[in-house]
C-alpha cells in the first residue's frame, strides 16, 4: 500500500491547518498514515477504529502534506481512498453525509433546490444589468464557443452573486461567445469525490459532458477550482479545454488599465487551484496586468476545503481564525478566485474580492 | 483506547510497532507547571514518563518501549520566551524547531545554527536529547555546543537547571548530588530523555553574515580517498560551511550524482585553499540546490521496488577508521547482505564534529546509512542485524553518533547516565538502559 512507504519524518506535520488548529498527533497527515499503518493493531479496537474513520473528516484536503513529502507518498490519495472505504464499510457512522449524496442523485445539486433554480436566482437578479443574458442560457440547439459552468455554489449563493455579475460582466463586455448551462448544469461530482465516492459521480458527469458537447463548445471556463478539477481530470472531454476564469480572462488581455485601491490587497492561494491544478501564475499575472498591489500571504488552507465546513464546521472556523490572527488578515480584504475560499472568509467577517470583481470594475470604469 | 494513544507511537524509526497497552495516558503540556501536574500523575500510579518531541530520530527512545508509563510531548510547548539579541541568546520551550526559532530571528539578522536535516520538526529539546547537529556541525559545533543552560522536571516534580558549571535545582539534596558528580549540559547532551522532561532551554545565536557563498563538488574513486581528503580538511581546519558526503546512493534515488562526492559550500575568499585540498569544482547555484535537494530527500525516499529501513544511522569515522573508511564500509555492506539487507543509500555531514561517550569530541564523518528492507524478514530478524553491526562497529573503530544512537550501546555514556540517575530518580525512559533494552526493540521493528 502507498502509506507504508511514508517513513513518518514528520515534515508534513507543522504545515498542516488541521494539525495547527488541534495541536495533537492524531490530527496530523503524518499520525493518520502511520494509523494506516498499525492497522491491524487499531481493528481490534473497535472504538479506536472508529475514531479513525472520524479523523479522516477532519481534513481539508488541501494537498499540502503531499506537496512536502519527499518520500513522494500520494497522501490525497490515500485520503481519498480511506474515505470511500470508510463510508462503504460504515454508512451508519456519516450518516450527516446522507442528504448531500442523496441531494446530488435527486436534484444534482448539493443544496437539494430544485434544478430549475440554478439559473432562476442569478438571472432575475442580473438580467436587467447585462443585455441578452436571458439568452445566454443553454437550451438544446443553442451553440457558442465557450460554456460557463457556474458550479453549485454560485449558482444557489446569494453571497457569490457580485462574483457572478462580475463574470458576466466581462464576458458581455469582452463580447464572448457564451452560454450558461442553467438548469442543465449538474454538479460537477466534487463533493462525491471528496468523500471518495467515485461511482455516485459518473451519471453527474456524463450529463454535464453531453450538454458541453451540444453546445459545441471549445472552451469550458469556471470560477470554482474543485468543479475544474473535475472537468479538467473526470469528465473525459476530449479536445474542450477546461480553464479556471482567471486563465482564461489572462488569455483574454495582454494588458489592463490600473486598478487604484487605497489599500493593499492579500492574495490567498486557492489550495485546490494552486496546489492540485497547479495553476498559480495566471491570477498573479491578471493581478500584475491591473498593478494591483497586493501581498502574498502564506499558502495554506482557509479551512473550507475537504467537505469540512460539512464534516466539522467548528474546525473550520478555527482554522480561518488562526489563519487571519497570523496573516494579519482583519484589516485587509483578501483577494481571492475561489467561491469555496470566498464563502469561508465572509462567513468570518473577513473582506473579500474575486479578482475577476476587480477586472470588472476597471472594465466598466473604462467603458464609462 | 484513544486513538491518541495508538498514534503516540509515530515516530520515524523502524521502532514504531508498540504495544500499546503498556500506554497509560497521552499529554500535550503548554506549560511548565502543567507537566509538574502530569508528572505527579505518574509519579502517584507508579508509571514511567517518556517525554517526545517531533519523533524526527531514529534511534526509538521516544517510544518509551515497553514500560506501563505515560507518554508527554513537547508539540504544544512552542513559544520562544525570550530573545536577546546583545547577549546573544535566546530561551525557548522544547517543542520548538530550528526553523520556527529563525522565523523569529532573522528578521532580525540572527540566527540559531543548529540545523539537523529535520529542522522543520525537530525539536530542540529532542535535538538536545539526542545531542543533534547538522551539515555545518563541523563550524558551529552539535547542540550541546550552543546549550547554554537547561531547565527541567524531574521525576520528583522539582525543577533542575543545568549550565556549564553546575546545577541548580529545588530540591537541595538532589543538587549536591548532581554537583558532586559533576553534572553539566554534557551530562543532558544525549541522554535520549533519561533524566527528566526539558521544559526551556537557553540557546546561543549569532549573527548571520554578509559574504558569498560559493558551491562545489569534488568526486572521488573510492571512500578511502574521500577519507583522506575529510582527514586533511579537519587537519587544516577548513572554513566549510556546508559539507555533505554521498558515499553510495541507489540509482533510483540519486539523480545524475554519481558518488563517492562531497558537496561543500565555502565563502567564497577561501575557495582556493579547499580546491587544493578537495579537488572540488564550483557548480551554480542551481545545480547546488539541486544537489542539496537531492541530499536531503535520501533518507526519504523508497526505491521503486521495496521499502527502505533505516537500520543503523550514523557510522561514525574518525581518525583511523576514517582513513580505511571504504575497507570499513565494504565490511558493514557484507554483513547487511549477509542478512538479507541492500545497501541503499548512505551520506552525511562531512567533515563534522560529534562527541564520544566519554564527551570527548570527534571529528570525522557521521555516514547515515538506509538499507532495502528484506519483506519476508520479521522485525526482529531484522534487529539481529543491528546486534551484529554494533559489534563489527566496534571492531572497526567506528563510533555511533549518540544524534541517532543509542545509550545501550555506549557503555560510557550509559554508565554516567545511570549514575546521574541514582542521584535525580529513574522514573524517565527507563527502558533504554535496561539490560533488556535489545529485546524491547527487536520487538517493535
Amino acid at each position: 500500500m502507498s502509506y507504508d512507504r511514508c517513513v513518518r519524518c514528520g515534515s508534513c506535520l507543522k504545515i498542516c491547518p488541521i494539525f495547527d488548529a488541534m495541536g495533537e498527533e492524531q490530527y496530523s497527515p503524518r499520525g493518520k498514515t502511520y494509523l494506516l499503518q498499525i492497522m491491524d493493531q487499531i481493528e481490534q479496537d473497535p472504538e479506536a477504529a472508529k475514531e479513525f474513520r472520524r479523523l479522516l473528516f477532519m481534513c481539508t484536503m488541501c494537498g499540502r502534506c503531499k506537496e512536502t513529502c519527499s518520500s513522494d507518498v500520494d497522501l490525497l490519495a490515500i485520503w481519498h481512498e480511506q474515505r470511500g472505504k470508510s463510508i462503504r464499510e460504515h454508512p451508519d457512522e456519516f450518516a450527516y453525509l446522507k442528504p448531500l449524496q442523496e441531494a446530488l442523485e435527486n436534484v444534482q445539486n448539493i443544496y437539494g433546490l430544485d434544478p430549475e433554480d440554478r439559473a432562476m436566482f442569478w438571472l432575475d437578479e442580473l438580467e436587467d444589468e447585462i443585455p441578452g443574458l436571458a439568452d445566454k442560457v443553454y437550451e438544446p440547439g443553442k451553440k457558442a464557443e465557450v460554456m460557463v459552468f457556474i458550479g453549485c455554489l454560485m449558482s444557489f449563493r446569494s453571497s457569490q452573486l457580485d462574483v457572478l455579475r462580475a463574470l458576466l460582466t466581462t464576458l458581455w463586455k469582452s463580447g464572448t461567445d457564451y452560454l450558461v448551462m442553467g438548469a442543465e448544469e449538474f454538479c460537477c461530482g466534487h463533493p462525491l469525490y471528496l468523500i471518495g465516492n467515485d461511482e455516485g459521480a459518473i451519471e453527474l458527469r456524463k450529463h454535464n459532458k453531453a450538454v458541453i458537447e451540444d453546445a459545441g463548445a471549445k472552451k469550458v471556463i469556471t470560477c470554482c477550482p474543485g468543479c475544474l478539477i473535475q472537468l479538467k481530470q473526470y469528465h473525459d472531454l476530449g479536445d474542450i479545454e477546461a480553464l479556471h476564469h482567471t486563465q482564461f480572462f489572462d488569455m483574454m488581455y495582454d494588458e489592463l488599465p490600473t486598478y487604484k485601491a487605497e489599500k493593499p490587497f492579500a492574495y490567498h492561494d486557492p489550495c485546490e487551484l494552486h496546489r492540485i491544478l497547479e495553476i498559480k501564475k495566471e491570477p498573479r499575472s491578471l493581478m500584475d496586468k491591473m498593478h494591483v498591489d497586493y501581498r502574498d500571504i502564506e499558502p495554506t488552507c482557509c479551512g473550507g476545503g475537504g467537505l469540512l465546513r460539512i464534516t466539522d464546521p467548528n474546525l473550520s472556523d478555527i482554522i480561518i481564525q488562526m489563519r487571519a490572527a497570523s496573516q494579519h488578515l482583519k484589516d485587509t480584504t483578501v483577494l481571492t478566485c475561489c467561491p469555496s475560499c470566498r464563502e469561508q472568509l465572509l462567513s468570518n467577517e473577513l473582506k473579500t474580492r474575486d479578482i475577476i470583481e476587480l477586472v470588472s470594475e476597471i472594465i466598466e470604469e473604462v467603458g464609462e | 483506547m484513544k486513538i491518541r494513544d495508538y498514534v503516540i507511537g509515530a515516530n520515524a524509526s523502524m521502532y514504531y510497532r508498540l504495544n500499546f497497552k503498556k500506554i497509560k495516558g497521552v499529554y500535550y503540556p503548554k506549560s511548565e507547571q502543567e507537566l509538574i501536574d502530569i508528572v505527579k500523575i505518574a509519579r502517584e500510579k507508579g508509571y514511567g514518563v517518556t517525554p517526545k518531541g517531533g519523533g524526527s530520530g531514529l534511534s526509538g527512545a521516544c517510544t518509551g518501549g515497553d514500560r506501563e508509563r505515560i507518554m508527554v510531548s513537547s508539540l504544544r510547548m512552542n513559544r520562544v520566551l525570550t530573545i536577546s539579541k546583545d547577549q546573544k541568546y535566546v530561551d525557548v520551550q522544547p517543542g520548538a524547531t530550528p526553523d520556527e526559532i529563525n522565523a523569529m530571528l532573522e528578521p532580525m539578522g540572527m540566527k540559531f545554527w543548529v540545523a539537523p536535516s529535520s529542522r522543520d520538526i525537530a525539536t530542540v529539546g529532542g535535538i538536545l536529547s539526542t545531542d543533534g547537529g547538522g551539515n555545518d556541525t563541523w563550524r558551529n559545533g552539535t547542540m550541546r555546543d550552543n546549550t547554554l543552560r537547561v531547565r527541567m522536571v524531574l521525576y520528583d516534580g522539582s525543577i533542575l537547571t543545568v549550565d556549564w558549571s553546575g546545577v541548580k535545582c529545588e530540591n537541595k539534596k538532589i543538587e549536591k548530588a548532581l554537583n558532586s558528580k559533576g553534572m553539566t549540559v554534557h551530562d543532558v547532551a544525549g541522554s535520549h530523555g533519561t533524566l527528566g522532561f526539558i521544559t526551556e532551554i537557553r540557546v546561543r545565536i549569532n549573527p548571520i553574515p554578509k559574504h558569498t557563498l560559493s558551491g562545489g563538488v569534488a568526486h572521488y574513486d573510492d571512500l578511502n580517498e574521500l577519507g583522506d581528503v575529510l582527514a586533511k580538511m579537519i587537519n587544516e581546519k577548513c572554513s566549510i560551511w556546508y559539507g555533505e558526503a554521498i558515499a553510495e546512493a541507489h540509482p533510483d534515488v540519486r539523480g545524475d550524482m554519481k558518488p563517492p562526492l562531497l558537496i561543500l559550500e565555502v565563502p567564497e575568499e577561501n575557495t582556493c585553499d579547499l580546491k587544493g585540498i578537495t579537488g572540488y569544482k564550483p557548480i551554480s547555484k542551481e545545480k547546488l540546490q539541486q544537489y542539496k535537494d537531492t541530499r536531503i530527500k535520501l533518507p526519504k525516499r523508497n526505491p521503486n521496488e521495496g521499502m527502505q529501513v533505516a537500520l543503523f544511522e550514523g557510522y561514525g569515522f574518525h581518525g583511523t577508521s576514517l582513513r580505511k573508511m571504504q575497507d570499513c564500509v565494504n565490511e558493514i555492506n557484507d554483513l547487511l547482505r549477509s542478512h538479507d539487507l541492500e545497501p541503499f543509500a548512505k551520506y552525511g555531514h562531512g567533515p563534522s564534529k560529534w562527541y564520544l561517550g566519554d564527551n570527548s569530541p570527534a571529528y570525522g564523518i557521521v555516514l547515515h546509512s538506509r538499507e532495502i528492507r528484506p519483506p519476508e524478514k520479521s522485525g526482529p530478524e531484522v534487529f539481529e542485524a543491528v546486534k551484529d553491526i554494533v559489534a563489527l562497529c566496534k571492531k572497526l573503530g567506528v563510533t555511533p553518533k549518540p544524534e541517532h544512537k543509542w545509550p545501550f550501546s555506549d557503555e560510557v555514556k550509559n554508565a554516567r547516565l545511570s549514575e546521574i540517575r541514582q542521584a535525580l530518580g529513574e522514573g524517565f525512559n527507563e527502558f533504554l538502559l535496561d539490560s533488556k533494552c535489545y529485546d524491547v526493540l527487536a520487538s517493535m521493528v
